[in-house]
Order: C-alpha cells, then structure tokens, then sequence
C-alpha cells in the first residue's frame, strides 16, 4: 500500500509540442486542419503525461502502485489559460495532488491516484491538468 | 442532446492506439496487445487510451472557429471504446458525450467551458 503522505517530489521535465504531433493527434481523432500555429487542446493532456521525467508506469510503480493490474483513467480536469502552440517548448510541473486506497464495488479495493501537472512558457502558465486515475488493488480483497 | 448534429468517428484503429501511447509515453499493454487486454478481463480487443477518446469529444465541439477559446474540459470516463468501434458524440450546449455508435449509455461525459478568442 502507498504512503498516505508526503510523496517525492516529481522532477521538472521539458516537452516539446511538435507540429507532426499536431498533425497526427488531428488525423486520428477526425480534427481540423490546424488554423495558424494553434494545437490541438488535447495536447493539455499529451505534453502533460508524455511531458513527465518518466512513463506514467514508472511513475505509479513509485509511489508503490500496481500499473500491472490495468489502471484506469477516471476523471480529468483541464484548464486552458491560452491555446498551446506547435514548435514551442513547455515546462512541465507536476506533482502527486493525492493517494488513497478506498472499497471499490469493481475490485475490491482500489487506489486513487490525483496528479496535477502544468505546462507554462516562459514562467507563464499555459495549462493545467488534474487527473484522476484508478488502480485496482486486488492484494487487498 | 441534440442541439447540434451528431459527429461521427471510426473505425477506431488499434494502429492509432500505438501512437497516442507513443504521445503519452504509456506503456500500458491494453492498448498495445490483445492479450493483454483479455487477460485484464476486458475483452479480446486492444483499449483505445482515454485522452484519445477525449480529443474525438472534443471535436464534436470545435468548429475550428473556437479551438483557441476552449478554456476549461472536464471530463468522466465511464467506459472502454475498442478497436473497431464506430463512434458517435453529441453535444448539449456546453456538454457533450461519447457513445458507441449503435448503443445508448455513454462512454465519455465532459463540460466544456469557453472563454474570449484570442
């Protein structure tokens, strides 16, 4: 089981917003064309969690998590604070918002993991994600 | 929900799903692997990751007049969209949903909130 406290501090990681990226979020969702260099709000996700210093599964499988029994993506809120660019450089700032295990009629028990990460330019903030991702723990039924 | 037309998308591509893990720098096997994905008891078929169901969600809203004023999305993922799925969205004012094409229960709810153009 997760600490239920103070968890390490997640590194600062740098993420590229690429337009062959853009292009390729737009043709496999049925997008747009790209207007001007604006992305595609999506990418308040990518750069997010492909931003991180490591894979999400590292990241979980550190905090004591078991990526292996099939996380789920449970909930997200994303907040825009101007449209992201293509060909632009992010600081990717994230942190372990909170980590508890709770009854779960689907598996027993499961572990709720919230993550807040922000993208800013330039010390200027530019996104912000909070997720919320769900880890069956079925050492615990 | 019906204020606007229905957007439509698919087949979803277990190809695709390589990529956006790609994207996301995830390596969870049930999008890449089939059995993988039975094994986590959820069918024969890969699982396309949730944001690449949100960003379809989302294009049931943007008409690319918008794209830069979209502010705010939250969003609940309440189930699975596989390989070869044929999706549909539809929108009420600032909310939308995501269904298989052919059933009734949503697969993805979110709000969405837009603010000025830049």
């Amino acid at each position: 089981m997760p600490a239920p406290a103070a968890h390490p501090p997640i590194p600062q990681s740098r993420y590229r917003l690429t337009r062959q990226a853009d292009d390729a979020v737009r043709r496999m969702s049925g997008a747009l064309a790209r207007q001007g260099a604006g992305a595609h709000p999506i990418f308040a996700f990518l750069g997010a969690l492909g931003g991180l210093p490591q894979p999400i599964k590292e990241l979980s499988e550190s905090l004591g998590l078991d990526f292996a029994a099939g996380p789920v993506l449970a909930g997200c809120r994303i907040t825009l604070h101007a449209p992201l660019q293509i060909d632009r450089d992010y600081t990717v700032e994230a942190k372990v918002a909170g980590l508890e295990r709770r009854p779960s009629r689907a598996y027993g028990a499961a572990d709720h993991l919230h993550l807040a990460v922000a993208l800013t330019e330039g010390g200027t903030p530019a996104s912000e994600i909070a997720l919320h991702i769900v880890f069956p723990a079925p050492e615990a039924q | 929900m019906t204020d606007a037309p229905t957007f439509r998308f698919g087949p979803v591509s277990g190809a695709d799903m390589a990529r956006w893990c790609a994207l996301l720098n995830d390596d969870n096997e049930i999008h890449l692997s089939r059995d993988a994905a039975e094994a986590a008891g959820l069918g024969p078929l890969r699982i396309n990751p949730g944001p690449a169901n949100l960003a379809v969600l989302m294009n049931a809203l943007l008409d690319g007049e918008n794209e830069g004023a979209l502010r705010e999305v939250e969003a609940r993922f309440l189930g699975n969209v596989r390989e070869g799925d044929h999706l549909c969205a539809r929108r009420d004012g600032g909310s939308a949903a995501l269904y298989r094409a052919d059933e009734e229960a949503p697969l993805l709810t979110a709000t969405f909130r837009f603010g000025d153009q830049e």
